[in-house]
């Protein structure tokens, strides 16, 4: 067989597609008015350099001596690398953003990682986009409790556009609420929404079973119905979108493509991530890793043109993670093998064009001979919290379930505003949750009133029940102890003037 | 909503995907100058597409931890879905019903039957490396093209043997072992060496661990695939040692990095040219002038032992560990039973495997009997992958003997993120909640669709199921209801994973009906009768639903 007839049969498959008779879709689904503090219009580009971007061969130390002894075959000579300061070179296959680094719109954080950097691909990437201690181990994605912390109600209050997009290979884990996931997985936006209408029909309303196999029939039922709601804002997006730039032809240069379309074409999603793989250079790194470096700076200068051109480009910024960076010493194999802290690049007009931070202290390294982290990765998201989407610290501060310092990487932080008291009675989704052995869940009261807060088990029993008598008007938060619990499902249901809510809480021991 | 018209670009386009498979090639395999060529190769062939990566948990619910054998009263046709759901590919009505008339130990006996050894798909698999030396470009081309037949050849067979399987578990284990030491062809380069890998799956999978992770570990595909060819002494490569305690014995946290430096030292002087090795399974040694020049003889210290270890040595060093039997126990479990793990259910797996010295079966045998299995919570929890979802359907519909449309299987399994022998990377596929998102959910539809309508993406056929035979095998006048009413309650019982709602059961009959009153519909109808079309419809509003995901 001829895997090019592969592609082919994409011909079959736009033809078959047309065949198909579209159902009426039921919709009955809430489109509720946004209930979030979401008031700005921006947009961060978060791209995955996927294996663990080497991080001294991105951003080149060109004084230091230690650097050159220790990469003999590798290094990259101060006459190779693009000038950017006495001591700071960029990679050469930077070199298609360096014309926007010269025009203040590049800038770079030294030193991004963690304390105790696990060397595991497949763990420290689960920590990144958990925005977990190394030691920590979290169900729910970052970017997943933020939406959660903004729409409380998610999947039931659907926003009208969805609020992360995913491409290809992405994790999915960092948009994972604890009860779903608010990414939505984009390829091509025209050819998605047909397949998607044509083999959809509309499920009845019979409620999954309380079981293991329940919840993943929920989780399938979901996406299902979302998909089909989402597919078609978004192939409506790409279609009013335009490019006024070339892109390179390339995975990544693709992606930026269509974020740039879709930003374009009035799509309301604030967070794109996208994804480029194969920076886990263990063997022959020079060519492998100054072709992605090529690609993906290619593809940031068109995106950054493209939103120029198109007088958006103050709405946009784009920042680099990589899971870890590289070991100091080139190995055998003429690579470099998993290390920790690395750079983080950030782009746009609306940015601090500096260099935060120093050249890693090659003298200085830690027990594994790693360099210091200087920077935690979670206060660059949590500075693309509050700074970039103009959110409280105390949003940031639940989703990480601390706080971090800010970084002034932003150009025009938003002014953070007081929250706005919501004009209904509301219970939010519990954090930790599952937990073990305290949450704590918060709720909102449009007046003053007493309140109850019952725990009833999945059985229905009455675990406790706490009169906690007048309460004012805003935000309240209740700490539920489950250390004498045994494992399993529960919920805690706040009930004021009348009126009860329910959020399930899940107690694993 | 208007009917869009598709025009432009689609999501098959070849540059809109990842290719690792070009980043983690050999610049040296098998020859620097093949390496080249073969690179070139590669590039023009479409990528692979791989699903998304995650580690979707579920929270717990209250899940009976009981190890005791299920009751004979509890083995019914629901609990006979769930084991052979999990176990094999495929289950029919008649495979359930004669499973439940028998009793459920001698069910997972029959599961855990040895088979006979599988005819290998051509004649190719012993076959040596060419001498790469003497062949001009052009023959380098045509022997790559070649092997690339023959490593596609190979994964039409294996997903053919899953549809045709018989109720055992071998082929289940052949892919549990697939994912568990993935290993990917395009790295690899020679099919042979794939095959024999497969072969080792078949032959050792339900034996003894330590066994088949000596089969694995020193046959020429995983020396190639981790880099322990050529490893020398003065040199050696970390990387394999890391993925040996991380993913195939002892999991993460559980060593340090000086135990895999060390360790690594241990892995040298093993060589492989492809097809065969320098290693002697007899004398668990390696040979020839690579051992002796490239092997490191000094001591090793490696969890606290030291010694002048050879890489068996450390073998039996990891195998000693507890954690180890913990480790395989949790990938079995989140395998067959759940991606949300219950530890003490795991630990007194680990305890049976420890006790049969790493014996597989009996610790099987031990999970399929426990009550823990048969949890109610556990009933289509299991989201079915690519791999299992396609070839089940064929069998269940009673489709297994056509022949499909060249590439029909592979091309629609690597749409849906799961090409067989191109694992994603070392940590195998993520599976669970990752097999399904936006792209993959409506072409799972599509694909599935085909065997009821003839028409896929991938190919077109001129059969279709039969659906006057599958209603006639699952018709019992001894059983309640009228036929259509059994119809659909027995298609729900072996399609969809959880159990049939009043409401969908309703929904269902009415498709079934089409106006007609339940009675109305016979089982003798004949063939042509336009009842049938209405089962049909049936058959594709079932496909479309979410149900069918779960097994």
């Amino acid at each position: 067989m001829k895997r090019r007839d592969f592609i082919k049969t994409s011909m079959v498959l736009s033809a078959f597609g047309k065949q198909l008779p579209l159902m009426a879709v039921g919709r009955n689904r809430r489109q509720l008015g946004r209930t979030s503090q979401w008031e700005t219009d921006r947009v961060v580009i978060l791209i995955k350099l996927n294996g663990g971007n080497d991080g001294l061969n991105t951003i080149i130390p060109i004084e230091d001596d230690i650097y050159y002894e220790a990469r003999p075959t590798l290094a990259i000579s101060p006459g190779q690398s693009l000038s950017v300061n006495d001591t700071t070179g960029f990679h050469p296959s930077l070199g298609p953003i360096y014309p926007f680094y010269q025009n203040g719109q590049v800038g770079i954080i030294q030193g991004v990682g963690y304390q105790q950097g696990n060397l595991s691909h497949f763990r420290s990437s689960d920590i990144w986009v958990t925005g977990s201690d190394a030691n920590e181990h979290l169900l729910t994605g970052w970017l997943g409790r933020l939406f959660e912390n903004e729409y409380p109600d998610f999947p039931d209050g659907v926003p009208e556009h969805p609020l992360a997009i995913q491409f290809n290979s992405a994790n999915l884990l960092e948009f994972r609420t604890s009860e779903s996931n608010v990414g939505m997985m984009v390829f091509d936006p025209e050819t998605m929404y047909a397949i998607i209408s044509g083999n959809y029909v509309p499920g009845e309303d019979d409620p999954a079973p309380e079981s293991y196999g329940g919840d993943e029939l929920a989780y399938i039922r979901e996406i299902d119905t979302l998909s089909m709601e989402y597919s078609e804002v978004i192939y409506d997006s790409a279609l009013a979108g335009i490019n006024t730039m070339e892109y390179p032809d390339n995975n990544i240069g693709y992606q930026m493509a269509l974020t740039s379309k879709l930003i374009s074409g009035g799509l309301g999603t604030p967070v794109y991530r996208l994804y480029q793989p194969g920076y886990d250079t263990h063997a022959n790194q020079a060519n492998n890793h100054a072709n992605l470096l090529q690609d993906v700076s290619g593809s940031i200068a068109a995106f950054l043109q493209d939103m120029a051109n198109q007088d958006l480009q103050d709405r946009v910024m784009v920042v680099t993670t990589s899971e870890f960076g590289r070991r100091v010493y080139e190995n055998g194999s003429f690579g470099t093998d998993h290390g920790t802290s690395a750079p983080c690049l950030f782009f746009g007009s609306n940015i601090v064009p500096d260099i935060f931070g120093n050249h890693p202290d090659l003298t200085n390294l830690n027990n594994n001979n790693n360099m210091q982290v200087q920077y935690d990765f979670r206060q660059i998201y949590s500075t693309l919290i509050t700074d970039w989407f103009g959110l409280a610290e105390s949003v940031a501060q639940n989703v990480f379930a601390q706080s971090f310092d800010s970084i002034p990487f932003v150009q025009e932080p938003l002014s953070v505003k007081p929250p706005v008291l919501p004009a209904h009675f509301k219970v939010h989704a519990a954090f930790p949750n599952p937990f073990n052995p305290t949450t704590v869940i918060g709720y909102t009261l449009p007046a003053a009133g007493n309140v109850n807060i019952r725990i009833v088990d999945s059985r229905g029993r009455l675990i406790q029940n706490n009169h906690l008598g007048p309460i004012s008007k805003g935000h309240h938060t209740f700490r539920i102890e489950g250390k004498t619990w045994a494992s399993g499902t529960y919920f805690a249901q706040v009930e004021t003037g009348g009126t009860a809510l329910t959020q399930k809480i899940t107690l694993v021991k | 909503m208007a009917e869009q018209p598709l025009t432009r670009r689609n999501f098959l386009k070849g540059k809109t995907k990842p290719r690792p498979e070009l980043d983690r090639l050999n610049p040296e395999w098998p020859t620097q100058r093949v390496a080249k060529l073969y690179r070139k190769f590669l590039e023009k062939q479409p990528p692979f597409y791989h699903p998304p990566i995650s580690e979707e948990v579920a929270p717990p619910l209250t899940v009976t931890a009981s190890l005791n054998s299920m009751r004979d009263v509890d083995w019914d046709q629901s609990a006979a879905v769930h084991l052979l759901g999990r176990t094999m590919f495929g289950s029919t009505y008649t495979d359930i019903n004669n499973s439940t008339s028998d009793s459920l130990s001698n069910t997972v006996n029959t599961l855990l039957q040895e088979l006979e050894t599988a005819e290998p798909p051509g004649d190719w698999v012993n076959e040596p490396p060419p001498a790469w030396d003497q062949l001009t470009y052009d023959e380098v081309q045509a022997v790559m093209e070649q092997y690339r037949e023959r490593m596609w050849q190979m994964a039409n067979w294996w997903i053919v043997r899953m549809t045709q399987n018989p109720i055992n578990i071998t082929e289940q284990m052949s892919l549990f072992w697939h994912n568990f030491f993935a290993t990917a062809q395009s790295k690899v380069f020679y099919p042979q060496a794939m095959y024999e890998q497969n072969a080792v799956f078949r032959q050792y999978g339900l034996g003894n661990f330590k066994e088949l992770l000596r089969r694995v570990i020193f046959g020429p595909a995983m020396m190639i695939w981790l880099d322990i060819h050529r490893s020398k002494k003065h040199n050696p490569n970390e990387n394999f040692s890391r993925e040996l305690m991380e993913l195939f014995t002892l999991g993460v946290d559980n060593y340090t990095q000086v135990d895999i430096e060390e360790a690594s030292r241990a892995f040298t002087g093993y060589v492989t040219n492809g097809v065969e090795t320098n290693y002697d399974y007899e004398n668990q040694t390696g040979s020839w002038f690579w051992w002796d020049e490239w092997h490191d003889f000094e001591d090793k210290t490696v969890l606290g032992q030291t010694g002048p270890w050879t890489g068996d040595d450390i073998i039996n060093i990891l195998l000693e560990q507890e954690e180890c039997a913990v480790h395989i126990c949790r990938r079995i479990y989140k395998w067959f039973v759940y991606d949300y793990i219950h530890e003490p259910v795991v630990e007194a797996m680990a305890f049976v495997l420890r006790e049969n010295d790493y014996e597989l079966r009996p610790a099987l045998e031990f999970l399929f009997n426990t009550e823990h299995f048969y949890d109610s919570n556990f009933r289509g929890a299991n989201i079915q992958s690519p791999m299992s979802l396609l070839p089940g359907l064929v069998r269940k519909f009673g489709m297994e003997e056509f022949t499909y449309p060249e590439g029909f299987f592979l091309r629609s399994v690597e749409f849906l993120g799961m090409t067989p022998l191109e694992p994603p990377d070392v940590n195998g596929w993520t599976g669970y909640r990752s097999w399904i998102n936006s792209i993959t959910l409506p072409v799972r539809k599509l694909v599935n669709s085909a065997l009821v309508t003839g028409f896929s993406p991938f190919g077109n056929f001129d059969f279709m199921v039969d659906v006057r035979s599958m209603a006639q095998t699952m018709y019992d006048s001894d059983d309640d209801g009228y036929a259509s009413e059994q119809i659909v309650r027995k298609l729900a019982l072996v399609l969809f994973g959880v159990p049939l709602s009043d409401i969908l059961e309703t929904k269902m009959l009415d498709i079934l009906l089409d106006g007609a009153e339940p009675y109305d519909w016979s089982i003798n109808a004949p063939i042509g009768d336009a009842q049938w079309n209405r089962m049909k419809d049936l058959l594709l509003y079932m496909i479309k639903l979410p149900e069918i995901q779960l097994s």
